[in-house]
C-alpha cells in the first residue's frame, strides 16, 4: 500500500504517547469520572461485533461504564448512523463503519480526530502506541483522512481465494485435470487455471459447482469485482490515496477484460447467481456445493472452524486472488471505529475503544472471526493454527486503497447498478463501464475528467 | 327509511359558542405537523442542492434545477416510471378480475361467507415485508420450495432460478402483488354487493332480463362508486410499492425490477442526495395525484351525468 500519511502525524502521535508514559496509568482510575455513563454503538451483525459484545462485560467490570452494541444488516448499519450523524442527536457514543463512507463524515465534521484524546495523558493508555503497534498500511488505510487519524480498524478486511482442498488434493481428481488441461491440479495462480478448475469442478447433477458469484445487485458484488478489477491491472480512480479525486479510468481496456472474465464466470456458478450476496456464498461454501471462490476474511471462520455451521471444516485451503496484469493484489475494506462530534460521552467512548485495541482484546476477538490490524497478534501460535492465517496476512500486505471520498458511495451505486445491468444481459461491458466512467466523472466534476472519454 | 339529521339544540350551543375549535384542534394539529408541514418542506428541500455526502452541496437554492434534471436528463427516473406504470396497470388488472369473479362466486355460492372471508384476509394481514422474505425464501434458487417443485413440474429449467432469470423477474413480483392483494379487492367487492337491494333485481326479473343483461345494467352501475373506490386504493398502493420488491430483488438483476419508489429510496437514502431525492419523491405524489384525479373525475362525472 501506498504512504497515504504526512510523516509529522507518526511523530506527533508518538510523541503523544511518550508523554503519556510520564505518571502510572490505570484504566480504572481514567474510567472513574465516566463511572455509571451508558455509551451506545452500531456495526455489522458478524462474528467480530459478537465477540466484542461477549468482551464487554469485562470492560464494564473494570469501568463500571455500561456498553450498549446495536446489530445490524451492512446497509442499515450505514444507513443508521447517517441519520444519526446528520441530526445531531447524539444517539451514538462510538460508531463502527466502512471505511469508505469516511471522507463523508470528515468533511461534514461528524467524526472527532483521535488526536483529540490521544493528547489526554489521563485518557491514553501509555501502552497503547498504535504507530508501532497496527499495520501501519492498514491503519492509514482504514481510519485515516487526508493525513489525520480518525480513529483504530474494527476489522481489516480483505479478500482472498478460498478453495476445497480435499477436491483439489484428490488423486483421481488431479489424474483427471491434468489429463484434460495438461497441467497440475492446485489452487489456482493465474485467472486462466482459476477458470479451468470451476469449469472442471461444475457438475450440476452431483449439486457442485466450480465457483460462486456475488451478482446481485448489491454491495457485495462490487466488492467482488474489484478484486477482478486491481488484479487486472484497472481501477476506479487514478489516485494515490483513498482521498483523493483524479482521472476516472474505470472504463480503461483492463477494467472491460476484468468485466468480461467475471462475467464468463457465471457459468461455473449455481443458477440463482444474481441472487447471491456474501451471505448466500458463504452458505453455499457451508453445504460443500463450491469448489473454489473469492470471498472475504471475515467470513472464514464460519466455513473453516466452526464445525457447528459449516460440512467443509479441515477441507478448506486459501491462497491469495489469482494473478493478472495487475500482479498480486487484494483489495481492502475495513470497519472503523469512530467517535462522532455529537457524542454524548465521548472520553467513555475512546476508553473502550482504546481497550478493544489491546492485544488481549484483539486476540480474543480474531479467534472468534475478527480480523485484526495488530501483526503481534497475527504472530501468535494460536492465530498461527488457524488455516486462514498466512492468506490473511498475504493479503494484508499487497492489499490496495480505495475510494473514501465523500462521494464513494454514491460512485459505489452507479458501479453496483451498471454491473448489475450488464450481467443481466441490460448492457455490454463496455456500454455498462463507459456509462459508470460518464456519472462518476459528472459527480465528481473538474477533478475527475475521464481519462477513455466515451464516443 | 332515512330520516334527515338535525344539529341537536346542544350540538348549535357548541358551534355557536366556537367550542368545536378545541376539538379540531388536536387532529388539526397532527395534519399540518405530520401531513402539511413536511410535503412543503418537500417541496422547498426539492429546490435546494442538499447532499448529507457531499460537503459542497449545503442546501443552497437552485430553483427548478433538480426538475430539470429529472425531466430531460434522466433516463434512470424515465425507466422505473414507465417500470411502475406497467406494474400497476398489470398487478391492479389482474387482482380486479380475479378478485371481482371470486366475489361474485362467494355471493353466489357460498353459505358460511363469514369463515371464508376470514381466511381470505390472511395474506393482507401479512407485513409487506415479510410477504417479501417469505417468498424469497419459496423461490431461492438452492433450496426454495416453489423452486423445487417449478422444476419438478417442469416450468423452471434446473439451470435457471427466478430472480436470476431478468425475463421471470417482474412477472413474479406481479404474481405475489396479485396473491397479496386479490382477497382486498374481492372482500371490498363482496362486501358491496352484500349490500345492494334486492328489490331491481327481483323487478329485472320480473321484466324477463337474463343473468347477463342483469349483470351489465344494474349490478354493475350500482357497484360503480365501490369499483372506483377499490381501484382507485390499489391503484395509489401499487404505484409506491416498495417493501416487497425491495426484499426480493433490490432493483435487480441491472435495473429490472427498480420501481420508482426504490429508485427514490437509492437517491435519497443511499446517496443521501436530499435535494434531488426530494425532486423525485414529489414526483411521485404528482403523478399519483393526477392519476386519481383523472380516474376520480371519469367515474363519477360518468355517475353524476346519469343521475342528472
Amino acid at each position: 500500500m501506498g504512504a497515504l500519511i504526512a510523516t509529522p502525524a507518526l511523530a506527533a502521535l508518538a510523541m503523544l504517547g511518550l508523554a503519556g508514559q510520564a505518571g502510572a496509568w490505570s484504566l480504572e482510575e481514567a474510567a472513574a469520572p465516566y463511572k455509571g455513563v451508558t455509551i451506545r454503538t452500531i456495526g455489522e451483525a458478524l462474528p467480530p461485533l459478537e465477540a466484542m459484545k461477549k468482551l464487554a462485560p469485562e470492560f464494564e467490570k473494570q469501568t463500571g461504564i455500561t456498553v450498549e452494541i446495536e446489530m445490524y444488516e451492512h446497509s442499515e448499519a450505514v444507513s443508521k448512523v447517517m441519520l444519526d450523524l446528520n441530526s445531531k442527536r447524539g444517539r451514538y457514543d462510538f460508531i463502527i463503519q466502512p471505511h469508505r463512507e469516511l471522507g463523508k463524515f470528515v468533511t461534514n465534521g461528524h467524526v472527532e480526530p483521535v488526536e483529540t484524546f490521544m493528547a489526554s495523558a489521563t485518557l491514553r493508555d501509555p501502552e497503547f502506541k498504535p504507530e508501532e503497534q497496527l499495520y501501519q498500511g492498514l491503519w492509514k488505510e482504514i481510519s485515516w483522512y487526508e493525513g489525520k487519524p480518525y480513529g483504530f480498524p474494527f476489522t481489516a478486511l480483505t479478500m482472498y481465494e478460498w478453495y476445497r482442498s480435499d477436491l483439489l488434493n484428490d488423486p483421481k481428481e488431479k489424474e483427471g485435470f491434468k489429463a484434460k488441461y495438461g497441467y497440475e491440479l492446485g489452487p489456482a495462480q493465474d485467472w486462466k487455471q482459476y477458470r479451468d478448475i470451476a469449469e472442471w469442478f461444475t457438475r450440476p447433477d452431483q449439486g457442485l459447482y466450480g465457483t460462486a458469484l456475488q451478482g446481485k445487485r448489491h454491495e457485495a458484488l462490487w466488492y467482488e469485482w474489484l478484486n477482478f478489477l486491481y488484479s487486472y491491472g484497472g481501477d476506479m480512480l487514478e489516485v494515490k490515496a483513498g482521498s483523493e479525486c483524479g482521472p476516472v479510468v474505470v472504463n480503461s481496456p483492463q477494467a472491460i477484460a476484468a468485466t468480461e472474465y467475471y462475467k464468463s464466470l457465471m457459468a461455473f456458478s449455481p443458477p440463482d447467481t444474481l441472487n447471491y450476496f456474501w451471505d448466500d456464498v458463504m452458505a453455499l461454501m457451508q453445504q460443500g456445493k463450491v469448489a473454489e471462490l473469492i470471498m472475504w476474511n471475515d467470513a472464514t471462520y464460519a466455513v473453516a472452524v466452526d464445525e457447528n455451521a459449516s460440512s467443509v471444516v479441515g477441507k478448506m485451503g486459501f491462497d491469495l486472488v489469482p494473478q493478472g496484469e495487475g500482479g498480486k493484489v487484494a483489495q481492502v475494506e475495513g470497519w472503523t471505529y469512530l467517535v462522532p462530534t455529537s457524542s454524548k460521552n465521548k472520553e467513555a467512548a475512546y476508553l473502550f475503544i482504546q481497550w478493544m485495541m489491546d492485544y488481549d482484546q484483539q486476540l480474543n476477538q480474531h479467534l472468534n472471526g475478527g480480523a485484526t490490524a495488530r501483526p503481534d497478534v497475527y504472530a501468535s501460535a494460536e492465530v498461527q493454527k488457524l488455516p486462514y492465517s498466512q492468506a490473511s496476512m498475504g493479503s494484508n500486505e499487497v492489499a490496495k486503497p480505495k475510494p473514501t471520498i465523500p462521494q464513494s458511495s454514491e460512485m459505489t451505486d452507479i458501479l453496483v447498478r451498471e454491473l448489475s445491468s450488464y450481467l443481466a444481459d441490460e448492457k455490454t461491458a463496455k456500454e455498462a463501464l463507459d456509462q459508470a466512467a460518464k456519472e462518476i466523472s459528472e459527480l465528481l466534476g473538474s477533478c475527475a475528467p475521464m481519462k477513455y472519454p466515451v464516443q | 327509511m332515512m330520516t334527515a339529521v338535525n344539529p341537536s339544540p346542544r350540538g348549535t350551543f357548541l358551534l355557536d359558542r366556537g367550542a368545536s375549535l378545541p376539538l379540531l384542534l388536536p387532529a388539526t394539529l397532527l395534519v399540518l405537523v405530520f401531513l402539511v408541514g413536511p410535503f412543503y418542506y418537500m417541496i422547498y428541500t426539492a429546490m435546494t442542492d442538499l447532499s448529507f455526502a457531499n460537503p459542497d452541496q449545503k442546501g443552497a437554492f437552485v430553483g427548478f434545477d433538480n426538475f430539470r434534471k429529472l425531466v430531460r436528463e434522466d433516463s434512470i427516473f424515465w425507466g422505473s416510471f414507465w417500470l411502475t406504470i406497467r406494474f400497476v396497470v398489470a398487478s391492479v388488472a389482474v387482482e380486479f378480475v380475479l378478485g371481482f369473479g371470486l366475489a361474485l362466486l362467494i355471493w353466489r355460492f357460498i353459505e358460511r361467507q363469514r369463515l371464508l372471508t376470514t381466511l381470505l384476509l390472511v395474506p393482507m394481514m401479512l407485513a409487506p415485508v415479510a410477504v417479501g422474505l417469505i417468498w424469497r425464501l419459496l423461490l431461492q434458487g438452492d433450496f426454495g420450495m416453489v423452486t423445487y417443485y417449478l422444476r419438478q413440474f417442469g416450468i423452471l429449467s434446473q439451470a435457471s432460478a427466478v430472480f436470476s432469470s431478468p425475463a421471470l423477474v417482474m412477472p413474479t413480483v406481479i404474481a405475489i402483488d396479485v396473491w397479496q392483494w386479490t382477497p382486498f379487492v374481492t372482500l371490498i367487492i363482496l362486501a358491496g354487493l352484500m349490500s345492494m337491494p334486492r328489490s331491481p333485481f327481483e323487478a329485472a326479473t320480473m321484466d324477463g332480463a337474463g343473468p347477463w343483461r342483469q349483470f351489465v345494467d344494474i349490478l354493475l352501475p350500482l357497484l360503480r362508486p365501490i369499483i372506483a373506490l377499490v381501484l382507485l386504493l390499489r391503484g395509489i398502493d401499487a404505484f409506491k410499492e416498495f417493501d416487497k420488491v425491495f426484499i426480493m430483488t433490490g432493483g435487480g438483476p441491472g435495473t429490472v425490477s427498480e420501481l420508482l419508489s426504490i429508485y427514490a429510496y437509492r437517491v435519497n437514502f443511499k446517496n443521501w442526495n436530499l435535494g434531488y431525492g426530494a425532486a423525485v419523491s414529489f414526483m411521485v405524489y404528482l403523478v399519483v395525484l393526477i392519476l386519481c384525479s383523472v380516474f376520480y373525475k371519469a367515474v363519477y362525472w360518468k355517475t353524476a351525468g346519469e343521475r342528472a
